[in-house]
């Protein structure tokens, strides 16, 4: 798009290439760096690059003390759930909205946007009494109900937009052969939209790994602890003083989902642009 | 005797276009309500009940809610430290939605130049976006560190300060803090949003601008920020409603402090309502909170619309 013959484009383009990936990226290189730091290393005035010498102590005390593991496990568990129910009621809803007509439609279709205007923390306030109410306060199950008033309505704008787009004429001739609509949604429509549906579920599993809120607030035991809040109790604190540690304890927590995005990246980004913004 | 008539005829008749469309409109309907269901209890059910919470009295002390009517609202809006994190949200949500706008920009320009390298750069960009909040709390906090930070480090050498700056047991250090951490966080998605704007761009446009000597700056100008108009507003609007709803990273950089100078409204709502215990409070701060988000969301949703 923009021509860099003459030096002075190519420096411009190259400095501010330059500066913003560092923004980006240092960050991350400096985590990691210093999660294989040794304390000497970390903590004086002066630091260092590159660790001198790749020490590994961290990452063992990450692993071996505290909870990480079954953490990650609660997380994991929660996220993948939450996400894979938000997904099958965004499908069921956008597809009731793209290919159906009928008079309240789009003020129900409103309404379930409309979510975004309620802060999660807002809602919150009384979705704690409703789950104590019910015996949900501090369960894996409870939290993944929850989780479903972060990526709904914007899951349900997303495959809304995917159904809009498939020919009705797909659905018009199958139901010419006599299949029901029920079976033309999970024979026909579902199977060629399994990427939006993917996509809906990446994004919904985002919302609720990336939580702090919630996690932190309807969880209140060690054993249902997921590792948001786990990491912040662990390592930040007044008197915290194991940086190494808590850059550690980061990577790891952070690996497992780093490697499915980078595998899945390509059609998540595409996906999640054209439902929000189109 | 009556319902076997009517199944026969069901069964014998061809289905008319009229009985096919109320099947349908039932099918629609049916599979409408497991996210209605879901919506009107975990949304629209909390936010009424807060709304009405909001003219009660209702803390640890009371047994019950006791109703005042507007008392909480008055409480609210005469007390100038809550009526002070609506300054500290828009210092934050107009700071953070700024620099991410325009980074984001920047970097889906850059990145819409084909290059060597191009598809390292992009796929990388996403990393700041997946990594858990805590985890990007973590890693700023550990920059930012007043002692051994590495940002201290670089300033000092560059000669930019003289002594560490304690970014966060500072007014002033804790609001940057928060800043960078969030705009940090979100250029990925936003870069995403202006590449996808820039995908309907003419080429030919601007080809022929090229012929009549327009220089690099001069495209951005005159082609390329006027096309991307309609999605600057969007995703301005998108990316203030996400920032005035933020809670995560604040609260693990920060906790709102020092003393109370990063409490935004995620913030004050939540330790009205789960360290003070003060649901009435809590909800009625949350009340005006909504009717803050409230123009940004009908604009966004008008847009969302417009073309259907």
């Amino acid at each position: 798009m923009f021509e860099l013959r003459s030096w002075q484009a190519k420096a411009g383009f190259m400095a501010l290439l330059l500066l913003i990936a560092f923004f980006l990226f240092f960050p991350v290189y400096w985590a990691l760096s210093s999660a294989f730091k040794g304390n000497g290393e970390l903590y004086q005035m002066d630091p260092t690059l590159f660790p001198n010498d790749f020490y590994l102590g961290h990452f063992m005390t990450a692993i071996s003390e505290g909870n990480l593991l079954l953490q990650l496990k609660n997380s994991l568990l929660t996220s993948t759930s939450s996400a894979l129910l938000n997904a099958a009621l965004a499908s069921l809803a956008g597809y009731s909205f793209a290919k159906f007509e009928y008079p309240a439609k789009k003020p129900l279709m409103l309404l379930i946007l409309s979510a975004q205007m309620f802060p999660f923390g807002v809602l919150l306030i009384s979705i704690y009494p409703m789950l104590q109410a019910v015996n949900l306060l501090d369960t894996k199950l409870g939290l993944t109900i929850s989780y479903i008033v972060f990526a709904l309505p914007v899951s349900t704008y997303m495959m809304y937009s995917y159904f809009k787009q498939l020919p009705n004429e797909l659905i018009e001739a199958a139901k010419v052969d006599g299949a029901s609509n029920l079976k033309i949604f999970y024979r026909i429509v579902m199977p060629i939209s399994f990427p939006a549906f993917i996509t809906v579920t990446l994004y919904a599993f985002m919302w609720s790994w990336n939580d702090l809120l919630y996690s932190m607030t309807l969880i209140t035991s060690e054993e249902n602890r997921t590792v948001g809040p786990g990491l912040l109790l662990r390592y930040i604190n007044e008197n915290n003083s194991d940086w190494g540690g808590a850059m550690a304890a980061s990577f790891l927590a952070a690996a497992p989902v780093v490697v499915v995005f980078a595998l899945l990246q390509k059609q998540f980004i595409g996906g999640v642009t054209s439902g929000a913004v189109k | 005797m009556d319902m076997v008539s009517i199944k026969d005829r069901g069964l014998k008749r061809p289905k008319t276009e009229r009985s096919l469309k109320a099947g349908d409109r039932r099918f629609a309907y049916l599979i409408l309500i497991p996210a209605m269901t879901a919506f009107m209890v975990m949304v629209f059910y909390p936010f009424v009940d807060a709304m009405s919470m909001s003219f009660f009295q209702f803390t640890i002390y009371d047994m019950e809610p006791i109703f005042i009517g507007f008392d909480n609202f008055v409480t609210v809006l005469t007390d100038p430290y809550v009526l002070a994190s609506w300054v500290t949200t828009a210092v934050f949500v107009v700071g953070t939605t700024l620099l991410t706008m325009t980074f984001g920009l920047a970097w889906a320009l850059l990145m819409y130049q084909d290059f060597h390298g191009r598809a390292v750069f992009r796929t990388m960009t996403l990393l700041p976006w997946i990594l858990p909040s805590t985890v990007s709390a973590f890693v700023w906090a550990w920059m930012l560190n007043g002692k051994y930070g590495v940002v201290n480090a670089m300033l000092l050498s560059a000669g930019i300060v003289d002594e560490n700056i304690q970014f966060l047991s500072n007014d002033v250090g804790a609001m940057v803090a928060i800043i960078l951490t969030r705009t940090w966080i979100s250029i990925p998605l936003f870069m995403s949003f202006f590449l996808a704007g820039l995908q309907g761009m003419d080429f030919q446009q601007i080809e022929a601008a090229r012929l009549d000597g327009a220089g690099n700056l001069t495209i951005v100008r005159r082609l390329i920020l006027p096309h991307l108009k309609p999605v600057f507003l969007v995703t301005g609007a998108l990316g203030m409603i996400g920032n005035l709803q933020q809670f995560d990273i604040i609260y693990a950089l920060t906790g709102g402090g020092p003393i109370r100078a990063t409490t935004v409204l995620s913030i004050e709502v939540f330790k009205q309502a789960f360290e003070n215990w003060d649901l009435g409070m809590a909800s009625t701060i949350g009340v005006l909170w909504v009717f803050t988000l409230m123009p940004l969301v009908v604009f966004y949703l008008r847009s969302l619309f417009k073309e259907d």
